[in-house]
C-alpha cells in the first residue's frame, strides 16, 4: 500500500515544485523584468541576477536593514493559519450536528428549513457574509450592528486607527498568556465564523447526502432487523461511515478555504496574508511604485505550498480511510 | 441516452417525444428552477437595457437633502443615495449591466475554449490530454484569488473587457475536466465504436455523435461557471484592484465602495447593501438553475 501512497505523493511533490518554479519565472517576466535597475540588460542576464537575490530575501525596492522578506510573509502566514485552524473547528462543530439533526429527521420541516439555511450559506458569496456579520456584530462608529466583537484588526492592532480606546486615545493591548490567547481569539471569531458559514454550507450538504446513502444500504436494513434502535442506527453506521467519506473531502477542500481565507483576512484586515498580499499589489495600483518581485514570490508560494499540502492530505487520508484504494 | 436511440432509429421512434422535449417537460415540473430562470433572465434583461431606461447614469447632488438618503419611496431612492448624492439603484443598474455583459461574455469564451480543449484531451488521449490537463493543473496550484489579483495588478488599469478575458483564460478548467471526462467515456461506448468501425471521419463522429450526447454536461458546466465568475469577479472588485468605480460600476466595486464607505465616510449601511443583495439574488438563481438543469438532465441519462 505504502508505495502505490508513497510514488503518488513524490509525484504530486515533484509536480508541485515544478508549478512553483513556473510561478517563480511568471512573477520576473511580468513584473521583474520592468524594474528599472534590471531594465537594458539581457532578459537572461535579468533573469539569473533576479533568482540569484531570491534567497536574500531583501526585496528590490526596499533598503538593506529591512528585515528578511520571509519574516514578514511569515508573521501574515501565521495568523492565516490560525485564522483556518479556529475555522475548522467552528466548521465541524456546527456542520456535524446539522447534517445529523437534517438525516435524522429526512423530510420534516426541520430537515426543510436546515436544508433552506444550508443552501443559502452555500450560495451567497463569502465576503458578502463577512461583511455583513462585520457591521452586524462589530465595533463600528456610527453603525447599526451590536458591537459585540471588534470590527477591525488582529489583538493589539489598530489598523488606521480603527478600535481605539476612545478614552486613552491607545490602542487595547493585547496581554499575555491566557488573556492573549483570549483576544486572539476574540478578534478572530467573526472573521472565523464568517469563513466556516460558506464551508458549512458545501459541507453539510455532503454530509447530509452521504448519511443518507448510508443509511439506505442492506447492512443497515440487517442492523435495524437485529432491533437496534434508530439512534444508534444514526450513530453506529450512518454517522461513522459518513464520517470516513467527509474528511478527505473536507482535506481536499482545505485549499478552497485558504483562497477564501485571503479575502476575509482583507476585509477583516488581520494582517494575515490576505492584507499582505492585497496591500503589497495595491501600492502599485497607479503604476508609479514597481511591484516588489520577491515579496509577491514569496506569498505566491507559501500560497501554493498550503494548496500542495491540502491536496497531499487529502489524497492519504483517502487512502488511509477507504479499504477500497487499500490494497493490502 | 435518448439521442443515441433516436439514432439507431427503431420503427416506433416517431412515437416518443424529442430528447429536448423530454428535458423542457422535465424542466417545467421544476417551479423553483423555471422561477429562479424567470427571475435571471428579467434582471439581465433589466441591467442590459440600464442605459437606455436611465440615460447618462446617476446624477451627483451635494445638496444636504440630496446626500445619504436611507432608502426610501420619497423620489424613488429606493437603494438610498450615497456621499455625493448619487442614487444607488441607478448605479447597481449600471454594476448590473458591466458585471453581466463581463460575466456573460467570460463564460461564453471559457466554455468554447473548455469544449475544445476537453475534447481534445477527451478524444485524442496521449500527449493532447497529457498537456492539457497539466497545464490545468498548473493553474489549479494557487489559489484563484492569488492568481488573479496578480494577474488584475499587472493590467494595471483593469478595464471590464481585460477583466473578461483574464476570467476566460482560468475559468476554462472545470468545463475542460468535465468535458474530458465526459467525452473519454462517450468514445468507449458501442455507438461510437460502430461508427468508428464504419468509417466515420473524426469530425463527424465529434459533431454528430460526442457533442450533442456530451450538450447536457456542457450546458450545466457553463451555468456553474457563471456563478463561479459572479462571484469571483465581485471579489476581486471588491478589493479595489480592478475596475475603477470613477471609470466603470460593477457589482463588485460598488459593494467595496460601500464597505470603504461606511468606516472612512461614515455612509450608510445601504450604499454596500443594494448592490449586495442584487449579486446575491442573481448568485442564488443562477445556482437555482443550474440544480435544476443538472436535474432534468440526469433523469434523462438515467432512462
Amino acid at each position: 500500500m505504502m508505495s502505490g501512497v508513497g510514488a503518488l505523493l513524490i509525484r504530486k511533490l515533484l509536480f508541485g515544485l515544478l508549478a512553483m518554479f513556473v510561478a517563480l519565472s511568471a512573477s520576473f517576466f511580468f513584473f521583474g523584468a520592468k524594474y528599472p535597475p534590471l531594465r537594458g540588460t539581457s532578459l537572461e542576464h535579468a533573469y539569473w541576477v533576479w533568482l540569484r537575490g531570491l534567497p536574500s530575501g531583501r526585496s528590490l525596492s526596499q533598503g538593506l536593514l529591512e528585515p528578511h522578506l520571509l519574516s514578514l510573509v511569515g508573521v501574515a502566514f501565521g495568523r492565516t493559519m490560525l485564522l483556518l485552524a479556529l475555522t475548522l473547528v467552528i466548521e465541524v462543530a456546527i456542520a456535524v450536528p446539522v447534517a445529523c439533526l437534517a438525516a435524522a429527521n429526512r423530510g420534516s420541516p426541520l430537515d426543510f428549513m436546515l436544508r433552506f439555511g444550508i443552501y443559502v450559506a452555500w450560495a451567497v458569496p463569502g465576503f458578502v457574509i463577512a461583511i455583513l456579520l462585520q457591521e452586524g456584530f462589530g465595533r463600528i462608529p456610527g453603525g447599526w450592528g451590536t458591537g459585540w466583537f471588534p470590527s477591525v484588526g488582529w489583538a493589539g492592532n489598530c489598523p488606521n486607527g480603527q478600535g481605539i480606546d476612545s478614552r486613552t486615545f491607545q490602542c487595547p493591548t493585547a496581554g499575555h498568556g491566557v488573556v492573549h490567547v483570549g483576544q486572539v481569539i476574540y478578534h478572530l471569531a467573526l472573521p472565523a465564523l464568517a469563513l466556516a458559514l460558506g464551508f458549512i454550507g458545501v459541507h453539510a450538504r455532503y454530509l447530509r447526502h452521504s448519511i443518507l446513502d448510508v443509511l439506505d444500504e442492506p447492512h443497515v436494513m440487517v442492523a435495524r432487523g437485529k432491533g437496534l434502535s434508530e439512534r444508534a442506527v444514526l450513530l453506529r453506521h450512518g454517522v461513522r461511515n459518513a464520517l470516513v467519506a467527509f474528511v478527505p473531502a473536507l482535506l481536499s477542500d482545505l485549499g478552497l478555504l485558504f483562497g477564501a481565507a485571503l479575502a476575509v483576512d482583507y476585509i477583516f484586515q488581520l494582517g494575515g496574508l490576505g492584507t499582505y498580499f492585497i496591500n503589497l499589489l495595491k501600492l502599485n495600483a497607479d503604476g508609479l511604485v514597481p511591484v516588489d518581485t520577491y515579496a509577491v514570490v514569496f506569498a505566491l508560494l507559501l500560497g501554493a505550498a498550503v494548496m500542495l499540502t491540502a491536496s497531499l492530505l487529502g489524497e492519504v487520508a483517502v487512502a488511509l480511510l477507504d479499504p477500497r484504494v487499500r490494497s493490502d | 441516452m435518448a439521442m443515441v436511440e433516436a439514432e439507431s432509429a427503431p420503427p416506433h421512434a416517431e412515437s416518443r417525444p424529442s430528447a429536448s422535449a423530454r428535458v423542457w417537460r422535465r424542466l417545467a415540473g421544476q417551479p423553483v428552477a423555471l422561477g429562479a430562470g424567470i427571475v435571471l433572465v428579467v434582471l439581465f434583461v433589466i441591467g442590459a437595457l440600464a442605459p437606455v431606461i436611465v440615460p447618462g447614469g446617476a446624477k451627483i447632488d451635494l445638496t444636504e437633502a440630496g446626500r445619504n438618503v436611507a432608502p426610501t419611496l420619497n423620489g424613488w431612492h429606493l437603494f438610498g443615495t450615497d456621499g455625493i448624492g448619487q442614487d444607488m439603484l441607478v448605479r447597481t443598474l449600471y454594476g448590473l449591466h458591466t458585471s453581466e455583459q463581463s460575466a456573460i461574455a467570460a463564460t461564453l469564451l471559457a466554455t468554447v475554449v473548455g469544449v475544445v480543449l476537453g475534447s481534445l484531451a477527451g478524444y485524442r488521449g496521449g500527449w493532447v490530454d497529457a498537456v492539457v490537463m497539466r497545464l490545468a493543473d498548473l493553474l489549479a496550484v494557487f489559489p484563484a484569488l492569488m492568481i488573479f489579483l496578480a494577474v488584475y495588478t499587472y493590467f494595471t488599469t483593469v478595464t471590464a473587457w481585460k477583466a473578461t478575458f483574464a476570467f476566460a483564460c482560468f475559468v476554462w478548467i472545470p468545463v475542460a475536466r468535465v468535458v474530458r471526462a465526459e467525452i473519454s467515456s462517450l468514445r468507449g461506448r458501442e455507438f461510437v465504436q460502430a461508427a468508428l468501425s464504419l468509417g466515420a471521419s473524426d469530425r463527424r463522429i465529434f459533431f454528430r455523435h460526442l457533442l450533442p450526447n456530451a450538450s447536457g454536461t456542457i450546458i450545466v458546466a457553463a451555468t456553474s461557471v457563471l456563478g463561479l465568475v459572479f462571484v469571483l469577479e465581485a471579489t476581486l472588485e471588491f478589493f479595489g484592484l480592478g475596475v475603477s468605480t470613477a471609470i466603470e460600476a460593477t457589482l463588485g466595486n460598488l459593494i467595496g465602495d460601500g464597505q470603504r464607505g461606511v468606516f472612512e465616510l461614515g455612509e450608510g449601511w445601504w450604499t454596500w447593501a443594494g448592490p449586495a443583495s442584487v449579486l446575491v439574488v442573481v448568485v442564488v438563481c443562477v445556482n437555482l438553475v443550474g440544480d435544476g438543469l443538472a436535474d432534468a438532465l440526469r433523469t434523462n441519462r438515467r432512462r
